[in-house]
């Protein structure tokens, strides 16, 4: 049926060039996503050798020039939930509106309208803020505003609505914003703001 | 013009305009607001330079090439088991 299997007739059972052709170009954003999951670069290493070990073996159940990254990153964040992540899931701090910060633009508009403070932090720095992110908020930020994933995707991929994505995406955009705010403030990279009074 | 937006639904509507999200119809009715409202405009420049960011810093990690190299050999092996 599909062209790739005919290249392959003399050894029906394995992957080959198809999974290399569609896989493998994904290591990159798989790396950086289990680097995310993980905040551990030899278990991130680990995570991403799992994840394609797991994808060459089930290969077959994979619908050839279909979403082969969003496949893949199902396989990496199933891998990591059952046997990287220690505890399950605790129902973390994500449905609790007293945590939400406002929007910090009203609070810098006058200092950095434009934003520029964002990217005068160091990478290290953000990638920790984003790390210290609750983990189902750090996940969607990492799959959709580092990885370009769309609302769509990530919700195939974490088997949840897209209105809870859209959700857990505006929480984790706020709590990132104020963190990296908060450190460029301490760090003199922007002035911090006179406290009103009244 | 009748149908146009007001800054709280252009507000509500920022990041998933930013990130192209909307349908064409609900896009345009953000952009034209965008256009001539100078507030709102300015707070989507603000969000762009966040969202920019995040996928400029991101971009700067790839998988290293001693994994890829023990990947490639993990699963040639597998290839070789059948
Ligand atoms: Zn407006």
């Amino acid at each position: 049926m599909q062209p790739g299997y005919i290249l392959s007739m003399a050894e029906p059972t394995t992957a080959g060039p198809q999974f290399d052709a569609e896989a493998l170009p994904h290591l990159d954003a798989l790396y950086r996503v289990a680097l995310r999951l993980t905040s551990d670069p030899s278990q991130a290493e680990d995570l991403v050798q799992d994840t394609m070990l797991k994808a060459y073996r089930a290969w077959r159940q994979y619908r050839p020039g279909t979403n082969a990254r969003g496949w893949l990153l199902t396989i990496l964040r199933n891998t990591f939930i059952n046997d990287y992540r220690r505890r399950k899931l605790e129902p973390v701090a994500t449905d609790i509106e007293a945590v939400e910060p406002h929007a910090l633009y009203r609070h810098v508009e006058e200092v950095d309208p434009e934003g520029a403070f964002f990217s005068q932090i160091v990478d290290d720095k953000v990638l920790e803020a984003v790390d210290a992110l609750p983990p189902d908020f750090r996940e969607v930020l990492v799959l959709s505003d580092m990885e370009g994933m769309s609302y769509g995707e990530i919700a195939e991929a974490l088997h949840i609505p897209v209105g809870t994505v859209k959700s857990r995406l505006f929480r984790a955009r706020r709590q990132l914003q104020t963190a990296l705010y908060q450190y460029a403030v301490e760090t003199g990279i922007i002035p911090a703001r006179e406290t009103h009074h009244g | 013009m009748g149908d146009s937006i007001n800054c709280r639904e252009a507000h509500a509507r920022l990041h998933d305009y930013l990130k192209q999200e909307l349908t064409p119809e609900l896009a345009e009715e953000v952009r034209a607001h965008l256009e001539k409202c100078r507030p709102c405009f300015k707070e989507a420049r603000f969000e762009q330079s966040f969202l920019v960011m995040l996928a400029t810093t991101s971009r700067k990690t790839s998988c290293p090439g001693k994994l890829r190299e023990k990947i490639l050999t993990a699963l040639r092996a597998e290839m070789e088991r059948g």
